[in-house]
């Protein structure tokens, strides 16, 4: 029970607040300090949630969590100096695979910037190329119209993360009411030209060998039903970058999987042989295409994306589709319903004989294989389940394995691939997902990056699962050590560990142990079915690789299945 | 290649410069004036004919996150 409050004089802080609740958030991941006391005393006895995290870095990769799980802006908050400049991670992963976020920060007193003040730091300037916008207020009574702006440019047409930095004396003056109405957003989206998706569907009936992409802008709810429509329509083979996963229906045949570096061996060969490609929403990352003009080499390229300036960044486009991927693709259908709607399922069969099973590794000398556990997990996993991930051999494990739902049910740090994500954003989808099963699926390194959120999650009993690949080693730059520099392991092994079990007790959460593979399915069994947050520490061997993989800068046929 | 811009934030002449140069290309040229609203520059820009186009598109994105809003 709070104590009883003095009636105090609102301020900014209040104009902030006044704003988060007008955008409808209904919490906040922050930490507070000096600059930022005036807001954090706003917040007292505040409706609001606000979750205190350990350290900011959990603040903005849980926010991209809740963002990603829901499509909801995620909103990380943070003290000026170290604080803010502890959030640039996560905002440049919200950047990188176009996530809405907005970071609060505060900053010293105004007559103080630009002095070296005491924790003053210039997080305008360092954000500035990697948000859509950082913005300094400097008025108080423009706090409520800038905050507001910030969450409508977040999640404008390609969503990404908005820094707003308040110097503290605008966060501490008198509270001042509206005056001007917030701006209004002129959120026009582009629209494909109906010339141009007419061009689209005339090279769909006279290709031959047709397959989709979809890319993180099929996230959306309605371009994951376009896409499958699409899909279905056709008989088309389709794949998904690591960020469009779950836009593909789990249930559709001519499904292949992943593409890219680690994805099927069926999507990067149908691509490869492909005579057209359908490019939904993504934009061609190195990790995607390989050596740029190497791929899909025999075919046209039918490109959408919102943002105009991903056309012809990477990969030359026939025909350009400028606008949102559901409406797009909608457009698409119905053209193609206008005249002959050509069916590509015996293609697809081909494609999808390309590929074979995922390589999965088993025991070896008494030890547990990563991917023979991961499979009997993603087997185990009760309905509707969140996954997150962190960066590394487990996550692509992961990518190649599980089938979620929709693209939003499957979190990853994939542009930036930044380590200590995945257990923070799974925090963060807890939030944003009450009821739901959430599960972090971390790897040793990264979860020692961001372990001190242990305490968050006891404080406020986040019902996260955690699934620790423990192979003591940094094990996908060990893998490529060991496969591009002769072997030559440095600063990768980590055989020192702590022991994970006992840090999660002294956390007060629930641990469970898979030493060997005998452990597995009876500890998978009793971890899955404890209700509370838990910890399931999986011990596996050191020199499992991620198969396949085809080599940085190489071409389709470089792709390997095994080392030899 | 030459861009003339006109924003809000002069800062944006600092994230176009550091644009060009993460794209391998150089502001060879810059003219800027501000007042307390409006930023306007001019710039000159040198480099590779395809790194100058992706420039382009870029700084187009950049305007148009100022352009979202209409008073």
């Amino acid at each position: 029970m709070l104590p009883a409050m003095t009636p105090r004089a609102r301020t900014g802080g209040d104009a902030v607040l006044e704003a988060l609740e007008r955008e409808g958030v209904d919490v906040i991941f922050g930490y507070p300090g000096g600059t930022i006391m005036p807001f954090y005393d706003a917040l007292y006895g505040h409706p609001m949630r606000h979750i205190l995290v350990r350290h900011e870095a959990g603040a903005a990769f849980a926010a991209g969590g809740y963002a990603r799980s829901s499509g909801r802006v995620g909103v990380c908050c943070a003290t000026s100096g170290p604080g803010a400049t502890n959030l640039v991670t996560g905002l440049v992963d919200a950047m990188m695979d176009s996530i809405p976020v907005v970071a609060i920060t505060a900053n010293v007193r105004t007559p103080l910037m630009g002095t070296d003040g005491f924790q003053e730091a210039d997080v305008c300037a360092i954000t500035q190329c990697t948000t859509k916008a950082s913005m300094l207020i400097t008025d108080p009574g423009q706090l409520y119209t800038k905050v507001r702006e910030a969450f409508a440019l977040a999640r404008s047409g390609r969503p990404g993360p908005v820094l707003v930095d308040i110097p503290t004396d605008v966060l501490k003056a008198p509270y001042v009411p509206e005056q001007n109405p917030p701006r209004k957003v002129n959120d026009v989206r582009p629209v494909a030209s109906v010339e141009s998706v007419r061009a689209a569907a005339d090279a769909i009936r006279n290709a031959h060998r047709p397959v989709a992409i979809a890319g993180g802008g099929a996230r959306d709810p309605k371009a994951v039903k376009a896409f499958r429509e699409f899909c279905a329509l056709l008989g088309l083979p389709h794949t998904t970058t690591i960020c469009g996963l779950g836009a593909s229906d789990p249930n559709d045949v001519h499904g292949l999987g992943m593409l890219g570096m680690h994805g099927t061996k069926a999507s990067n060969l149908t691509v490869h042989t492909a005579d057209l490609v359908l490019a939904f929403g993504m934009r061609f990352d190195d990790r995607v295409t390989g050596k740029p003009d190497k791929f899909a080499r025999a075919a046209t390229i039918v490109h959408n994306d919102i943002d105009g300036s991903e056309f012809n960044k990477i990969i030359p486009t026939k025909i350009v589709l400028h606008g949102d991927a559901a409406d797009t693709i909608t457009a698409l259908i119905s053209e193609l319903k206008t005249g002959h709607v050509p069916r590509f399922d015996d293609w697809a069969v081909q494609a999808k004989a390309l590929g074979g099973p995922l390589p999965s590794d088993v025991a070896k000398d008494g030890h547990l294989s990563a991917t023979d556990f991961l499979d009997q997990f993603f087997a185990a996993l009760p309905a509707n389940p969140i996954v997150t991930t962190d960066v590394g051999q487990h996550q692509m494990w992961a990518a190649q394995r599980f089938k979620p739902n929709t693209p939003r049910d499957f979190c990853t740090s994939a542009g930036l691939g930044s380590m200590g994500f995945g257990f923070p954003a799974a925090i963060g989808a807890c939030f944003a997902n009450p009821g739901r099963p959430v599960f972090a699926v971390v790897g040793d390194g990264g979860f020692q990056m961001t372990m001190p959120e242990l305490a968050t999650v006891k404080r406020y009993q986040v019902p996260v699962k955690i699934v620790l690949i423990d192979n003591r080693n940094l094990g996908m730059v060990r893998q490529w050590q060991e496969l591009f520099y002769d072997e030559r392991y440095s600063a990768t092994n980590l055989s020192d560990n702590p022991d994970f079990c006992t840090i999660a007790s002294a956390y007060d959460i629930e641990a469970f142990r898979i030493s060997g593979p005998e452990d597995a399915p009876s500890q998978l069994a009793a971890f899955l079915a404890y209700s509370g947050p838990a910890l399931l520490h999986v011990s596996c061997y050191p020199d499992e690789l991620v198969w396949p993989m085809i080599p940085a800068g190489g071409v389709v046929e470089d792709l390997m299945e095994s080392k030899a | 290649m030459t861009y003339d811009l006109e924003v809000g934030d002069p800062r944006t002449v600092a994230r176009v410069i550091n644009m060009a140069h993460r794209f391998q290309c150089r502001a060879s040229r810059v003219d800027s004036t501000s007042t307390e609203t409006v930023t306007k520059a001019h710039f000159e820009f040198a480099g590779d004919p395809k790194q100058l186009d992706r420039l382009r598109a870029q700084i187009d994105r950049v305007v148009q996150f100022e352009k979202i809003f209409v008073s």
